[in-house]
Protein backbone atom coordinates (compact mmCIF):
# COMPACT_ATOMS: atom_id res chain seq x y z
CA UNK A 1 0.00 0.00 0.00
CA UNK A 2 1.18 3.50 -0.82
CA UNK A 3 0.30 6.41 1.45
CA UNK A 4 0.66 10.06 0.54
CA UNK A 5 -0.22 12.44 3.32
CA UNK A 6 0.14 16.02 4.47
CA UNK A 7 -1.07 18.25 7.28
CA UNK A 8 -1.33 21.98 7.70
CA UNK A 9 -2.74 24.40 10.24
CA UNK A 10 -3.53 28.11 10.06
CA UNK A 11 -4.36 30.47 12.92
CA UNK A 12 -7.01 32.12 10.72
CA UNK A 13 -7.81 35.79 10.35
CA UNK A 14 -9.41 36.64 13.69
CA UNK A 15 -7.79 34.59 16.43
CA UNK A 16 -4.49 35.49 18.03
CA UNK A 17 -3.44 31.99 18.96
CA UNK A 18 -3.65 28.65 17.27
CA UNK A 19 -5.13 26.07 19.62
CA UNK A 20 -5.24 23.27 17.02
CA UNK A 21 -2.63 20.52 16.83
CA UNK A 22 -2.10 17.80 14.26
CA UNK A 23 0.17 14.84 13.66
CA UNK A 24 1.18 12.97 10.50
CA UNK A 25 3.10 9.71 11.02
CA UNK A 26 3.49 7.76 7.80
CA UNK A 27 5.71 5.06 9.33
CA UNK A 28 3.03 4.07 11.87
CA UNK A 29 0.11 5.06 9.65
CA UNK A 30 -1.38 7.25 12.37
CA UNK A 31 -2.89 10.69 11.65
CA UNK A 32 -4.62 13.13 14.00
CA UNK A 33 -6.25 16.53 14.32
CA UNK A 34 -7.10 18.06 17.72
CA UNK A 35 -8.89 21.34 18.42
CA UNK A 36 -8.13 22.66 21.90
CA UNK A 37 -10.28 24.90 24.06
CA UNK A 38 -9.69 26.79 27.31
CA UNK A 39 -8.23 30.17 28.22
CA UNK A 40 -4.66 31.48 28.01
CA UNK A 41 -2.38 28.71 26.79
CA UNK A 42 -4.59 25.87 28.00
CA UNK A 43 -6.25 25.09 24.65
CA UNK A 44 -2.90 24.74 22.93
CA UNK A 45 -1.60 22.56 25.73
CA UNK A 46 -4.65 20.27 25.70
CA UNK A 47 -4.57 19.61 21.95
CA UNK A 48 -0.81 19.04 21.94
CA UNK A 49 -0.91 16.71 24.95
CA UNK A 50 -3.70 14.67 23.33
CA UNK A 51 -1.77 14.16 20.10
CA UNK A 52 1.50 13.33 21.88
CA UNK A 53 -0.02 10.83 24.29
CA UNK A 54 -1.98 9.00 21.63
CA UNK A 55 1.12 8.78 19.42
CA UNK A 56 3.22 7.47 22.28
CA UNK A 57 0.81 4.96 23.76
CA UNK A 58 -0.37 3.61 20.43
CA UNK A 59 3.27 3.26 19.33
CA UNK A 60 4.21 1.42 22.48
CA UNK A 61 1.24 -0.93 22.57
CA UNK A 62 1.55 -1.93 18.95
CA UNK A 63 5.31 -2.40 19.28
CA UNK A 64 4.96 -4.89 22.12
CA UNK A 65 1.62 -6.23 20.76
CA UNK A 66 0.02 -5.60 24.16
CA UNK A 67 -2.87 -7.94 24.97
CA UNK A 68 -6.15 -5.97 24.77
CA UNK A 69 -6.93 -6.49 28.47
CA UNK A 70 -3.67 -4.82 29.47
CA UNK A 71 -4.42 -1.49 27.83
CA UNK A 72 -6.21 1.43 29.46
CA UNK A 73 -9.83 0.63 30.38
CA UNK A 74 -11.97 -2.30 29.35
CA UNK A 75 -11.41 -3.56 25.81
CA UNK A 76 -14.30 -3.13 23.36
CA UNK A 77 -15.23 -6.55 22.00
CA UNK A 78 -16.59 -5.12 18.78
CA UNK A 79 -13.17 -3.75 17.82
CA UNK A 80 -9.98 -5.28 16.51
CA UNK A 81 -6.79 -5.22 18.55
CA UNK A 82 -5.58 -2.12 16.73
CA UNK A 83 -8.99 -0.50 17.29
CA UNK A 84 -8.64 -1.17 21.01
CA UNK A 85 -5.15 0.38 21.06
CA UNK A 86 -6.63 3.57 19.59
CA UNK A 87 -9.60 3.52 21.98
CA UNK A 88 -7.28 2.98 24.97
CA UNK A 89 -4.91 5.73 23.83
CA UNK A 90 -7.76 8.23 23.59
CA UNK A 91 -9.00 7.25 27.06
CA UNK A 92 -5.49 7.69 28.42
CA UNK A 93 -5.09 11.12 26.80
CA UNK A 94 -8.44 12.15 28.29
CA UNK A 95 -7.39 11.08 31.77
CA UNK A 96 -4.06 12.94 31.57
CA UNK A 97 -5.70 16.16 30.36
CA UNK A 98 -8.42 15.79 33.00
CA UNK A 99 -5.82 15.35 35.76
CA UNK A 100 -3.80 18.34 34.51
CA UNK A 101 -6.92 20.49 34.33
CA UNK A 102 -7.97 19.64 37.88
CA UNK A 103 -4.45 19.84 39.32
CA UNK A 104 -3.20 23.15 37.92
CA UNK A 105 -5.14 26.38 38.12
CA UNK A 106 -3.86 27.70 34.80
CA UNK A 107 -5.26 24.61 33.07
CA UNK A 108 -8.72 24.67 34.70
CA UNK A 109 -11.41 24.04 32.13
CA UNK A 110 -9.10 23.01 29.32
CA UNK A 111 -10.14 20.40 26.84
CA UNK A 112 -9.74 19.29 23.26
CA UNK A 113 -11.43 17.41 20.47
CA UNK A 114 -9.65 14.55 18.73
CA UNK A 115 -10.06 12.79 15.42
CA UNK A 116 -7.63 10.02 14.51
CA UNK A 117 -7.07 7.79 11.50
CA UNK A 118 -5.08 4.58 11.64
CA UNK A 119 -4.13 2.97 8.36
CA UNK A 120 -3.45 -0.54 9.57
CA UNK A 121 -2.81 -3.77 7.78
CA UNK A 122 -6.03 -4.54 5.94
CA UNK A 123 -8.00 -2.29 8.25
CA UNK A 124 -8.74 1.39 8.72
CA UNK A 125 -9.59 2.60 12.21
CA UNK A 126 -11.36 5.96 12.51
CA UNK A 127 -11.98 7.46 15.95
CA UNK A 128 -13.21 10.77 17.30
CA UNK A 129 -14.42 12.74 20.30
CA UNK A 130 -15.93 16.20 19.80
CA UNK A 131 -16.65 17.98 16.52
CA UNK A 132 -13.44 17.59 14.51
CA UNK A 133 -14.34 15.47 11.52
CA UNK A 134 -13.09 12.77 9.22
CA UNK A 135 -14.34 12.31 5.67
CA UNK A 136 -13.82 9.39 3.33
CA UNK A 137 -13.84 10.17 -0.38
CA UNK A 138 -14.39 6.94 -2.34
CA UNK A 139 -16.01 6.35 -5.73
CA UNK A 140 -16.60 10.11 -6.21
CA UNK A 141 -18.70 10.20 -3.05
CA UNK A 142 -18.03 11.76 0.34
CA UNK A 143 -18.97 10.07 3.59
CA UNK A 144 -18.40 11.08 7.20
CA UNK A 145 -16.30 8.63 9.15
CA UNK A 146 -16.75 10.53 12.41
CA UNK A 147 -19.71 11.49 14.56
CA UNK A 148 -20.04 15.03 15.90
CA UNK A 149 -20.53 15.19 19.65
CA UNK A 150 -22.58 18.36 19.72
CA UNK A 151 -26.06 19.18 21.01
CA UNK A 152 -27.27 19.80 17.48
CA UNK A 153 -25.85 16.54 16.11
CA UNK A 154 -27.69 14.65 18.86
CA UNK A 155 -30.87 16.49 17.90
CA UNK A 156 -30.36 15.55 14.26
CA UNK A 157 -29.90 11.92 15.25
CA UNK A 158 -33.07 12.02 17.35
CA UNK A 159 -34.85 13.40 14.31
CA UNK A 160 -35.97 16.68 15.90
CA UNK A 161 -33.66 18.85 13.78
CA UNK A 162 -32.50 18.73 10.15
CA UNK A 163 -28.86 18.90 9.02
CA UNK A 164 -29.52 22.36 7.56
CA UNK A 165 -31.00 23.66 10.81
CA UNK A 166 -28.06 22.18 12.68
CA UNK A 167 -25.51 23.92 10.47
CA UNK A 168 -27.18 27.28 11.15
CA UNK A 169 -28.03 26.79 14.82
CA UNK A 170 -26.31 29.15 17.26
CA UNK A 171 -25.78 26.10 19.46
CA UNK A 172 -23.69 24.24 16.91
CA UNK A 173 -20.43 24.84 18.78
CA UNK A 174 -21.59 23.35 22.03
CA UNK A 175 -19.97 19.99 22.56
CA UNK A 176 -21.45 17.16 24.59
CA UNK A 177 -18.11 15.37 24.86
CA UNK A 178 -14.45 16.33 24.73
CA UNK A 179 -11.12 15.18 26.13
CA UNK A 180 -10.37 16.68 29.54
CA UNK A 181 -13.68 17.59 31.09
CA UNK A 182 -14.58 14.32 32.76
CA UNK A 183 -12.65 11.41 34.19
CA UNK A 184 -13.79 8.97 31.54
CA UNK A 185 -14.77 9.43 27.94
CA UNK A 186 -16.15 7.20 25.20
CA UNK A 187 -14.69 7.69 21.76
CA UNK A 188 -16.59 6.91 18.59
CA UNK A 189 -14.61 4.21 16.77
CA UNK A 190 -15.26 2.80 13.29
CA UNK A 191 -13.39 0.19 11.31
CA UNK A 192 -13.49 -0.32 7.57
CA UNK A 193 -11.59 -2.20 4.90
CA UNK A 194 -9.29 0.08 2.86
CA UNK A 195 -9.77 0.33 -0.86
CA UNK A 196 -7.53 1.57 -3.63
CA UNK A 197 -7.69 5.33 -4.17
CA UNK A 198 -9.35 6.00 -0.82
CA UNK A 199 -8.89 9.56 0.36
CA UNK A 200 -9.30 10.55 4.02
CA UNK A 201 -9.67 14.18 5.07
CA UNK A 202 -9.52 15.19 8.73
CA UNK A 203 -10.19 18.73 9.84
CA UNK A 204 -11.13 21.04 12.69
CA UNK A 205 -14.41 22.98 12.69
CA UNK A 206 -12.53 25.98 11.29
CA UNK A 207 -13.13 24.34 7.90
CA UNK A 208 -16.48 22.58 8.38
CA UNK A 209 -18.09 25.76 9.72
CA UNK A 210 -17.39 27.46 6.41
CA UNK A 211 -17.72 24.65 3.88
CA UNK A 212 -20.35 22.01 3.24
CA UNK A 213 -19.52 18.34 2.71
CA UNK A 214 -20.32 18.76 -1.01
CA UNK A 215 -17.93 21.71 -1.36
CA UNK A 216 -15.16 19.70 0.26
CA UNK A 217 -15.93 16.80 -2.12
CA UNK A 218 -15.80 19.06 -5.19
CA UNK A 219 -12.34 20.31 -4.24
CA UNK A 220 -11.15 16.82 -3.29
CA UNK A 221 -12.12 15.44 -6.70
CA UNK A 222 -10.03 18.09 -8.45
CA UNK A 223 -6.81 17.49 -6.52
CA UNK A 224 -4.82 14.29 -6.62
CA UNK A 225 -1.88 15.64 -4.64
CA UNK A 226 -2.13 15.53 -0.86
CA UNK A 227 -0.22 18.72 -0.20
CA UNK A 228 -2.12 20.71 -2.82
CA UNK A 229 -5.47 19.47 -1.51
CA UNK A 230 -4.61 20.34 2.09
CA UNK A 231 -3.45 23.81 1.01
CA UNK A 232 -6.57 24.31 -1.12
CA UNK A 233 -8.91 23.51 1.81
CA UNK A 234 -7.03 25.83 4.18
CA UNK A 235 -7.20 28.56 1.52
CA UNK A 236 -10.96 28.05 1.24
CA UNK A 237 -11.36 28.79 4.95
CA UNK A 238 -9.11 31.86 4.63
CA UNK A 239 -11.05 33.14 1.61
CA UNK A 240 -14.20 32.94 3.71
CA UNK A 241 -12.82 34.99 6.58
CA UNK A 242 -11.43 32.19 8.76
CA UNK A 243 -12.80 33.30 12.14
CA UNK A 244 -11.35 30.18 13.75
CA UNK A 245 -8.14 28.17 13.60
CA UNK A 246 -8.25 25.77 10.67
CA UNK A 247 -6.40 22.48 10.42
CA UNK A 248 -6.51 19.89 7.64
CA UNK A 249 -4.80 16.52 7.26
CA UNK A 250 -5.33 14.59 4.04
CA UNK A 251 -4.28 10.99 3.42
CA UNK A 252 -4.37 9.37 -0.03
CA UNK A 253 -4.14 5.59 -0.26
CA UNK A 254 -2.99 3.86 -3.38
CA UNK A 255 -2.27 0.32 -4.53
CA UNK A 256 -4.32 -1.24 -1.76
CA UNK A 257 -4.08 -4.93 -2.43
CA UNK A 258 -7.42 -6.65 -2.56
CA UNK A 259 -6.39 -9.87 -0.92
CA UNK A 260 -6.33 -12.05 -3.98
CA UNK A 261 -4.56 -15.29 -3.44
CA UNK A 262 -1.37 -15.65 -5.49
CA UNK A 263 -1.68 -17.96 -8.48
CA UNK A 264 0.34 -20.66 -6.75
CA UNK A 265 -1.67 -20.35 -3.54
CA UNK A 266 -4.88 -20.33 -5.54
CA UNK A 267 -3.87 -23.51 -7.31
CA UNK A 268 -3.03 -25.04 -3.95
CA UNK A 269 -6.41 -24.17 -2.45
CA UNK A 270 -8.18 -25.30 -5.64
CA UNK A 271 -6.52 -28.68 -5.34
CA UNK A 272 -7.37 -28.84 -1.65
CA UNK A 273 -10.98 -27.90 -2.34
CA UNK A 274 -11.17 -30.43 -5.15
CA UNK A 275 -9.81 -33.11 -2.86
CA UNK A 276 -12.24 -32.36 -0.04
CA UNK A 277 -14.98 -32.15 -2.63
CA UNK A 278 -13.99 -35.49 -4.04
CA UNK A 279 -13.85 -36.99 -0.56
CA UNK A 280 -17.32 -35.66 0.19
CA UNK A 281 -18.71 -37.14 -2.99
CA UNK A 282 -16.96 -40.40 -2.27
CA UNK A 283 -18.43 -40.49 1.21
CA UNK A 284 -21.86 -39.63 -0.08
CA UNK A 285 -21.69 -42.40 -2.63
CA UNK A 286 -20.39 -44.73 0.06
CA UNK A 287 -17.11 -45.39 -1.72
CA UNK B 1 -27.72 38.72 37.73
CA UNK B 2 -30.37 37.33 35.41
CA UNK B 3 -33.55 36.04 37.00
CA UNK B 4 -36.55 33.87 36.28
CA UNK B 5 -40.06 34.81 37.32
CA UNK B 6 -42.48 31.93 37.74
CA UNK B 7 -46.09 32.87 37.01
CA UNK B 8 -49.40 31.04 36.90
CA UNK B 9 -52.56 32.63 35.46
CA UNK B 10 -50.62 35.89 35.17
CA UNK B 11 -49.93 35.85 38.91
CA UNK B 12 -46.32 35.96 40.01
CA UNK B 13 -45.60 32.97 42.23
CA UNK B 14 -41.91 33.41 42.89
CA UNK B 15 -38.72 35.00 41.58
CA UNK B 16 -35.54 32.99 41.15
CA UNK B 17 -32.18 34.72 40.75
CA UNK B 18 -29.88 32.82 38.38
CA UNK B 19 -27.10 32.21 40.90
CA UNK B 20 -25.64 28.96 39.60
CA UNK B 21 -24.29 27.79 36.25
CA UNK B 22 -27.19 25.48 35.70
CA UNK B 23 -30.73 25.18 37.01
CA UNK B 24 -33.43 22.62 36.40
CA UNK B 25 -37.21 22.90 36.42
CA UNK B 26 -39.68 20.15 37.10
CA UNK B 27 -42.06 18.45 39.46
CA UNK B 28 -39.47 16.69 41.64
CA UNK B 29 -38.37 18.38 44.88
CA UNK B 30 -34.71 18.65 44.00
CA UNK B 31 -35.24 20.95 41.03
CA UNK B 32 -34.16 24.57 41.48
CA UNK B 33 -37.62 25.59 40.29
CA UNK B 34 -40.24 23.16 41.52
CA UNK B 35 -43.54 23.25 39.64
CA UNK B 36 -46.07 20.98 41.30
CA UNK B 37 -48.40 20.16 38.44
CA UNK B 38 -49.19 16.88 36.70
CA UNK B 39 -48.55 18.40 33.27
CA UNK B 40 -44.94 18.93 34.30
CA UNK B 41 -42.35 16.14 34.05
CA UNK B 42 -40.12 15.18 36.98
CA UNK B 43 -37.18 16.94 35.38
CA UNK B 44 -38.75 18.96 32.64
CA UNK B 45 -36.19 21.43 31.37
CA UNK B 46 -32.94 23.07 32.33
CA UNK B 47 -31.08 26.29 31.72
CA UNK B 48 -27.30 26.37 31.47
CA UNK B 49 -25.23 29.51 31.67
CA UNK B 50 -22.56 29.26 29.01
CA UNK B 51 -20.12 32.09 28.49
CA UNK B 52 -22.67 34.80 29.25
CA UNK B 53 -25.48 33.10 27.35
CA UNK B 54 -28.42 31.22 28.81
CA UNK B 55 -29.36 28.02 27.03
CA UNK B 56 -32.71 26.39 27.70
CA UNK B 57 -32.89 22.64 27.02
CA UNK B 58 -36.00 20.50 27.18
CA UNK B 59 -35.15 17.29 29.07
CA UNK B 60 -37.29 15.12 26.81
CA UNK B 61 -40.36 16.12 28.81
CA UNK B 62 -43.68 14.48 28.11
CA UNK B 63 -45.56 17.66 27.29
CA UNK B 64 -42.72 19.73 25.87
CA UNK B 65 -41.23 23.13 26.58
CA UNK B 66 -42.34 26.25 24.71
CA UNK B 67 -40.73 29.65 24.29
CA UNK B 68 -43.03 32.43 23.12
CA UNK B 69 -45.46 29.76 21.81
CA UNK B 70 -42.79 27.89 19.84
CA UNK B 71 -41.94 24.34 20.88
CA UNK B 72 -38.21 24.15 21.55
CA UNK B 73 -35.67 21.45 22.15
CA UNK B 74 -32.90 23.87 22.93
CA UNK B 75 -33.05 27.62 22.78
CA UNK B 76 -30.80 30.60 23.52
CA UNK B 77 -32.79 32.78 25.89
CA UNK B 78 -33.22 36.49 25.26
CA UNK B 79 -34.48 39.10 27.67
CA UNK B 80 -38.26 38.90 27.94
CA UNK B 81 -38.66 35.33 26.67
CA UNK B 82 -41.67 33.47 28.04
CA UNK B 83 -40.90 29.87 28.87
CA UNK B 84 -44.09 27.86 28.98
CA UNK B 85 -44.14 24.59 30.91
CA UNK B 86 -47.59 23.09 31.31
CA UNK B 87 -49.78 25.98 32.36
CA UNK B 88 -46.96 27.83 34.07
CA UNK B 89 -45.10 30.68 32.41
CA UNK B 90 -41.56 31.54 33.40
CA UNK B 91 -40.35 34.96 32.34
CA UNK B 92 -36.64 35.30 31.64
CA UNK B 93 -35.19 38.64 32.72
CA UNK B 94 -31.61 39.45 31.76
CA UNK B 95 -29.52 41.98 33.69
CA UNK B 96 -29.04 45.47 32.23
CA UNK B 97 -25.50 44.59 31.18
CA UNK B 98 -26.57 41.38 29.47
CA UNK B 99 -29.42 43.19 27.76
CA UNK B 100 -27.06 45.73 26.20
CA UNK B 101 -24.54 43.07 25.18
CA UNK B 102 -27.31 40.95 23.78
CA UNK B 103 -28.62 43.73 21.59
CA UNK B 104 -25.19 44.78 20.37
CA UNK B 105 -23.86 41.43 19.27
CA UNK B 106 -27.10 39.72 18.43
CA UNK B 107 -26.10 38.84 14.89
CA UNK B 108 -22.45 38.21 15.66
CA UNK B 109 -22.86 34.68 16.98
CA UNK B 110 -21.86 35.10 20.59
CA UNK B 111 -21.50 31.35 20.80
CA UNK B 112 -18.76 31.42 18.23
CA UNK B 113 -16.25 29.72 20.46
CA UNK B 114 -16.47 26.01 20.94
CA UNK B 115 -17.42 25.06 24.47
CA UNK B 116 -18.54 22.07 26.41
CA UNK B 117 -22.01 21.55 27.76
CA UNK B 118 -21.89 20.45 31.37
CA UNK B 119 -24.36 17.63 31.33
CA UNK B 120 -23.02 16.00 34.47
CA UNK B 121 -25.72 17.59 36.59
CA UNK B 122 -28.42 16.69 34.11
CA UNK B 123 -27.28 13.09 33.93
CA UNK B 124 -27.01 12.87 37.71
CA UNK B 125 -30.61 14.02 38.08
CA UNK B 126 -31.84 11.66 35.41
CA UNK B 127 -29.95 8.78 36.96
CA UNK B 128 -31.66 9.49 40.29
CA UNK B 129 -34.98 9.26 38.56
CA UNK B 130 -33.91 6.08 36.78
CA UNK B 131 -34.70 7.61 33.43
CA UNK B 132 -32.27 7.11 30.58
CA UNK B 133 -30.53 10.32 29.48
CA UNK B 134 -31.86 11.82 26.24
CA UNK B 135 -29.09 10.37 24.08
CA UNK B 136 -30.18 6.85 25.00
CA UNK B 137 -33.56 7.50 23.39
CA UNK B 138 -31.88 7.06 20.04
CA UNK B 139 -32.74 3.46 19.21
CA UNK B 140 -29.70 1.22 19.16
CA UNK B 141 -29.76 -1.09 16.19
CA UNK B 142 -27.58 -4.00 15.27
CA UNK B 143 -27.22 -5.50 11.81
CA UNK B 144 -28.14 -9.11 11.23
CA UNK B 145 -27.57 -11.34 8.24
CA UNK B 146 -29.96 -14.15 7.67
CA UNK B 147 -28.97 -17.00 5.37
CA UNK B 148 -31.58 -17.98 2.84
CA UNK B 149 -29.52 -20.69 1.16
CA UNK B 150 -29.12 -24.27 2.32
CA UNK B 151 -25.94 -23.59 4.31
CA UNK B 152 -27.81 -23.98 7.58
CA UNK B 153 -26.02 -20.95 9.01
CA UNK B 154 -29.26 -19.29 10.10
CA UNK B 155 -28.98 -15.78 11.50
CA UNK B 156 -25.76 -14.08 12.48
CA UNK B 157 -25.62 -10.80 14.39
CA UNK B 158 -22.93 -8.38 13.24
CA UNK B 159 -21.30 -7.69 16.59
CA UNK B 160 -18.02 -6.35 15.22
CA UNK B 161 -17.42 -2.93 13.69
CA UNK B 162 -15.80 -4.74 10.78
CA UNK B 163 -17.05 -8.23 9.92
CA UNK B 164 -14.92 -10.28 7.55
CA UNK B 165 -16.62 -12.89 5.42
CA UNK B 166 -14.58 -15.54 3.64
CA UNK B 167 -12.75 -18.80 3.74
CA UNK B 168 -9.98 -17.75 6.16
CA UNK B 169 -10.08 -19.21 9.68
CA UNK B 170 -9.93 -15.68 11.09
CA UNK B 171 -13.15 -14.64 9.30
CA UNK B 172 -16.05 -13.68 11.55
CA UNK B 173 -18.33 -15.46 9.09
CA UNK B 174 -16.69 -18.46 7.51
CA UNK B 175 -18.02 -19.57 4.14
CA UNK B 176 -16.88 -22.41 1.94
CA UNK B 177 -16.58 -22.50 -1.82
CA UNK B 178 -13.87 -23.32 -4.31
CA UNK B 179 -13.45 -19.75 -5.52
CA UNK B 180 -14.26 -18.05 -2.22
CA UNK B 181 -11.59 -15.51 -1.19
CA UNK B 182 -9.78 -15.78 2.13
CA UNK B 183 -11.63 -12.56 2.85
CA UNK B 184 -14.26 -12.26 0.15
CA UNK B 185 -16.29 -9.38 1.54
CA UNK B 186 -16.49 -7.19 4.61
CA UNK B 187 -19.41 -5.48 6.30
CA UNK B 188 -18.53 -2.35 8.23
CA UNK B 189 -20.60 -0.27 10.57
CA UNK B 190 -20.07 3.40 9.72
CA UNK B 191 -21.49 6.69 11.03
CA UNK B 192 -24.11 6.57 8.27
CA UNK B 193 -25.00 2.91 8.73
CA UNK B 194 -23.83 -0.45 7.44
CA UNK B 195 -21.96 -0.94 4.17
CA UNK B 196 -20.66 -4.05 2.39
CA UNK B 197 -17.39 -4.11 0.45
CA UNK B 198 -15.89 -6.57 -1.96
CA UNK B 199 -12.54 -7.64 -0.53
CA UNK B 200 -11.01 -10.22 -2.87
CA UNK B 201 -11.07 -13.69 -4.30
CA UNK B 202 -12.72 -14.99 -7.44
CA UNK B 203 -16.25 -15.18 -6.07
CA UNK B 204 -18.52 -12.37 -7.18
CA UNK B 205 -20.32 -10.21 -4.63
CA UNK B 206 -23.85 -9.21 -5.61
CA UNK B 207 -26.29 -6.98 -3.76
CA UNK B 208 -29.88 -7.21 -5.02
CA UNK B 209 -28.54 -8.87 -8.15
CA UNK B 210 -26.00 -6.16 -9.05
CA UNK B 211 -22.28 -6.95 -8.93
CA UNK B 212 -20.38 -4.89 -6.32
CA UNK B 213 -16.72 -4.21 -7.07
CA UNK B 214 -16.09 -1.74 -4.24
CA UNK B 215 -18.65 -0.94 -1.57
CA UNK B 216 -22.34 -0.09 -1.25
CA UNK B 217 -24.47 0.95 1.71
CA UNK B 218 -26.77 -1.78 3.03
CA UNK B 219 -30.46 -1.22 3.52
CA UNK B 220 -32.92 -3.40 5.39
CA UNK B 221 -33.83 -6.56 3.45
CA UNK B 222 -31.12 -6.21 0.81
CA UNK B 223 -30.27 -9.61 -0.64
CA UNK B 224 -26.58 -10.41 -0.79
CA UNK B 225 -25.05 -13.16 -2.89
CA UNK B 226 -21.53 -14.44 -2.51
CA UNK B 227 -20.96 -17.33 -4.88
CA UNK B 228 -23.56 -19.94 -4.02
CA UNK B 229 -24.31 -18.33 -0.67
CA UNK B 230 -27.29 -16.08 -0.34
CA UNK B 231 -28.36 -14.01 2.64
CA UNK B 232 -30.49 -11.06 3.64
CA UNK B 233 -29.46 -8.05 5.68
CA UNK B 234 -31.66 -6.27 8.19
CA UNK B 235 -31.31 -4.29 11.38
CA UNK B 236 -33.00 -5.07 14.63
CA UNK B 237 -33.42 -2.85 17.63
CA UNK B 238 -31.55 -3.90 20.72
CA UNK B 239 -31.72 -2.59 24.25
CA UNK B 240 -29.21 0.19 24.76
CA UNK B 241 -26.21 -0.73 26.81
Amino acid sequence: MLIKSSGMTDVGLQRERNEDSFSVQDTVGLYMVADGMGGHLAGEVASRVAVEIINKSFGKWSEIQAPPDEIFGFPDESLSREGNYILGSIRLANRVIYEMASEYEQYNGMGTTIVSLLVGSGRIVAANVGDSRMYLVRDNRIERMSKDHTIVAEHVEMGVMTEEEAARSPLRHILTRNLGSSENVDAEVFEIEPSSEDLFIMCSDGLTDLATDEEILRIALKESDSQRLTRRLIDLALERGAPDNTTVVSVFLDQVEKRRVTSLGRLGSLVADALTGANLIKRKLGL
Amino acid sequence: MAKLILTFNKQVIKEYPFAKDSITMGRQDDNAIVIDNLAVSGYHAKIDKLGGEYILTDLQSTNGTFVNDQKVVSHKLSHGDNIVIGKHVILFVATEKEKIEGEGKDKKLPLDKTMLLDTAKQRELLAKQKVAPPTARIPVKVGVISFIDDSGLGEIELLKKLTKIGKAETSEIKLSGILMGATAATISRRPSGYAISFAGGMTKLKVNGAVVKDSVPLNDFDTIELGSHKFQFYQKEVKSA
